[in-house]
């Protein structure tokens, strides 16, 4: 099997999901590019995740009540889901409409609203928007509950032009008004009881109660607005058309898709692309990932480990390729807590804005926390991914030279574009010990621990930092 | 209660609470002989800062909230993943542990009195005992889930017999969770994965076994979708927690269905009775406030998912029960785990 094939499968792997198995790239690479691409653009042909299993176990992730315990719940979908490119969508969404528990104390409403980036995440963008904009964590997260006929709030309005779909420069605030006058009546069923118990964190009498949207039509504004150049008596649904129609939104989402799937470093001529897929399928999100995926600039060695992972990439990573935590256990909350202590507390993001990505999710304090949090999976040797790499090398049979052994362990972690200095640095360390065997006798565990430590090494470096 | 069966619901005892007076997700209860509640609380997740909401907390059916005892650990006497807990003739309190694989023994004022079980596959050894119950010899069965059989141990830890393994055919199971036992010694398993409940003679030997795999809103067919645990009681009526469908399903001795509870909790318990006291405003909003909200979500899926939302939402409704236990004036007490209560009904005489 051609090295650049793999590499090439790597690549979108990482890009749209959280990395695979060699043998995953094996099984992708016989079926072909556009096929793979094509089976990550519809998820929903493969199985959904039992969630049965982990509700048992984890009596708390069953109500999702507790932050800590929603946040585990999602990690163990990155770590376990069979529809990579769904939970990467809903991954991006989230950061793009970023809504935090921090103001909204629900952990199981944040939850609810990632489940929604998951049902629409890849349909049309129209769609997308007006779910978000009925969804209860994020009526509440922007005071869209407190938007009234004779007293309207803005603060949705504004951001749904700002941060969701145009971005500044393409509206005028008579437009943010209008807007938000559409919106009115677009909130929460029980809205006062609900907003009492959120201020005061209430989980009493018997833990959280679920919100609902629900619209009121004689709290809202059917008057006529002028909104983006066209008049008429708007509601929200009328407001979201005409945003998806402008070509701002189709370059807003492209570039955000660009910056997410792609690089760190924004290129004008493939967001344009992007955009145009986008205005020509009147934003269908499926469409715009296919071309994407299937572009040469995304294809190109140019792009490969040219976006930093975030935390949750980098340790939902590394536990697929360590094997770890594929079935519940309690372990998986302080995993998730690692996530938190990158940087990236999922569900809980800092701002409306999101995290800022790309360099500014490493310094020296969180890389200390991502080499150890990384090594410390990697490095067990007994969970089943990193003895299905120990058994491909001792199915080798022969002793492994320095050379060899660096080879076989950076490919077991799908890392193939590894620059030259990394990789003599690594077989440097390796040659102290000299060759690597199996067949002699004990020597065996002293083997398997050797290759642990360079895996442990692998994930130290640069490279497995980047995406 | 939604469908007409032959039980009243009487009251709701319990409240949300970290500590003391009150539960956190609770899994189980037994009595002891005067009747006194111990209740297993579970809690989670598994940070620090959290483990002391684990405890066993002891009150009465009148809701005179009498202590608690146990905290998150894995030190003599502390609880990770409590999952069940029984009395022995001699008011000994076991309490198992899927997380640790052992068993842990307490008296009545919950003071640590031993421990037993190590983790692994072998005769005697443990993988995630998800329920426990003491047989007419007073030895102990458990459910032993993730080596998908039943083991009978005496109350010291020895192993007497084994069976089950894994498989859905007759006899075999796919990660029990609930064991009970009628008047005449049988034994029932909720046999979790395969969706039904199988009966077993004293020494193990097949009998029968009722329910298939499914959902349905108006229950009267025996679907059920994951049951947990389940109570047997002296006229062999089987009380099965439809988990999966959030609701209770009772069946008469030769498996028929008589009825389901899907739950009732309108009359706030005395202790949320006083929590509302003490905030009289948010008693105010809940008064206007409709508790019973439709739901639009997952409602085109329906089936368990849209149940477990309903659940989310309804605050009435059984979220999540694990547990039924049966005490010997005909109540019956649904572990109602997701809202960190018990609900009471009554059989009629």
């Amino acid at each position: 099997m051609a090295k650049d094939e793999r590499a090439l499968m790597a690549h979108l792997f990482r890009r749209a999901g959280f990395g695979a198995t060699g043998d995953e790239l094996e099984s992708c690479v016989a079926q072909g590019y556009e096929t793979t691409v094509e089976r990550l653009l519809h998820p929903e042909q493969a199985p959904a995740l039992d969630e049965d299993v982990l509700r048992r176990y984890h009596v708390d992730q069953n109500s999702l009540m507790l932050i800590e315990s929603s946040q585990a719940y999602w990690l163990y979908r990155l770590i376990n889901t069979r529809r990579p490119l769904e939970e990467k969508m809903a991954l991006f969404w989230h950061g793009l409409f970023a809504t935090a528990y921090g103001k909204l104390n629900h952990a199981k409403a944040v939850v609810n609203q990632t489940n929604t980036f998951r049902r629409f995440g890849l349909g049309d963008f129209r769609s997308l928007l007006l779910e978000l904009s009925r969804d209860p964590a994020m009526i509440f997260w922007l005071d869209n509950k407190d938007n009234h006929k004779d007293a309207p709030n803005e603060n949705y309005g504004r951001e749904l032009l700002e941060l969701f779909s145009m971005g500044i420069g393409n509206y005028t605030e008579a437009d943010v008004k209008a807007c938000a006058r559409a919106f009115t009546g677009w909130t929460i069923a029980n809205a006062a009881y609900m907003s009492l118990r959120a201020s005061r964190d209430s989980i009493w009498p018997h833990g959280r109660l679920d919100w609902q949207f629900v619209y009121l039509p004689e709290d809202h504004d059917d008057g006529p607005k002028t909104f983006l150049g066209q008049t008429g008596p708007f509601n929200g649904e009328d407001v979201i058309d005409i945003i998806c129609q402008q070509p701002a939104t189709a370059s807003f989402v492209a570039s955000k898709l660009y910056n997410f799937f792609v690089s760190d470093t924004p290129d004008e001529a493939p967001i344009q692309l992007l955009a145009g897929e986008f205005q020509r399928t009147g934003g269908n999100i499926r469409s715009v990932m296919r071309a994407l995926f299937l572009s040469d600039f995304f294809r190109s060695e140019a792009v490969r480990l040219a976006r930093v992972k975030s935390p949750a990439e980098l340790v939902a990573g590394t536990a697929r390729l360590a094997g770890s935590h594929r079935f519940p256990e309690w372990s998986i909350v302080n995993l998730a807590m690692d996530v938190n202590f990158m940087g990236q507390e999922i569900l809980n993001p800092p701002t409306v804005e999101g995290w800022h990505t790309g360099q500014e999710w490493i310094d020296t304090g969180n890389l200390v926390e991502r080499v150890n949090a990384a090594a410390l999976e990697i490095g067990d040797i007994t969970q089943p991914g990193v003895r299905a790499i120990i058994r491909r090398m001792r199915e080798q049979g022969a002793d492994l030279s320095p050379e060899q052994l660096v080879d076989a362990c950076l490919e077991s972690l799908s890392l193939y574009e590894i620059e030259e200095n990394t990789r003599s640095s690594l077989v440097a360390h390796v040659e102290q010990d000299g060759d690597l065997a199996f067949d002699r006798r004990g020597v065996a565990e002293c083997a398997e621990q050797r290759v642990a430590a360079l895996l442990q090494l692998i994930v130290a470096t640069r490279e497995y930092q980047l995406a | 209660m939604i469908a007409a069966v032959p039980f009243q619901y009487t009251k709701t005892l319990g409240f949300m609470a970290n500590q003391g007076r009150g539960f956190n997700n609770p899994v189980d209860l037994a009595f002891d002989s005067a009747g006194v509640l111990y209740v297993l609380n579970r809690a989670g997740p598994e940070v620090s800062s959290r483990l002391s909401y684990k405890r066993v907390t002891v009150c009465t059916l009148a809701e005179d909230y009498l202590g608690e005892f146990g905290a998150g650990g894995t030190a003599d006497g502390e609880f990770w993943w409590p999952s069940s807990l029984a009395f022995d003739r001699d008011d000994r309190l076991y309490v198992a542990d899927e997380a640790l694989n052992r068993i842990s023994a307490f008296d009545q004022q919950g003071r640590f009195l031993g421990k037993w079980g190590a983790a692994g596959a072998e005769p005697g050894q443990l993988n995630r005992p998800s329920c426990i119950a003491f047989d007419q010899q007073d030895n102990l069965l458990v459910a032993d889930s993730l080596n998908h059989r039943i083991q009978k141990f005496t109350k010291e830890g020895r192993f007497l017999h084994q069976w089950g393994g894994y498989g859905d055919g007759p006899g075999c199971f796919n990660m029990p969770w609930g064991v009970a036992l009628d008047a005449d010694g049988n034994c029932y398993v909720a046999d979790w994965r395969n969706d039904r409940i199988q009966k077993f003679d004293a020494a193990g030997a097949y009998l029968a076994d009722l329910g298939c795999t499914g959902w349905e809103s108006s229950p009267g067919d025996g679907r059920l979708h994951r049951p947990a645990g389940l109570a047997v009681d002296d006229q062999g009526s089987i009380y099965v927690a439809d988990w999966g469908n959030q609701q209770v399903q009772v069946f008469d001795r030769e498996g028929r269905f008589i009825g389901a509870l899907r739950g009732d909790a309108t009359i706030p318990s005395k202790w949320a009775e006083d929590y509302f006291a003490a905030n009289p405003d948010e008693a105010a909003a809940r008064g206007k406030a409709d508790l019973e909200p439709e739901i639009s979500r997952d409602q085109e899926r329906g089936g368990p998912e849209y149940e477990w939302e309903r659940s989310a939402n309804v605050e009435k409704l059984f979220w999540g029960p694990t547990s039924v236990k049966l005490d010997p004036a005909g109540r019956i007490y649904i572990v109602d785990s997701l809202r960190h209560r018990l609900q009471i009904y009554q059989r009629p005489e």
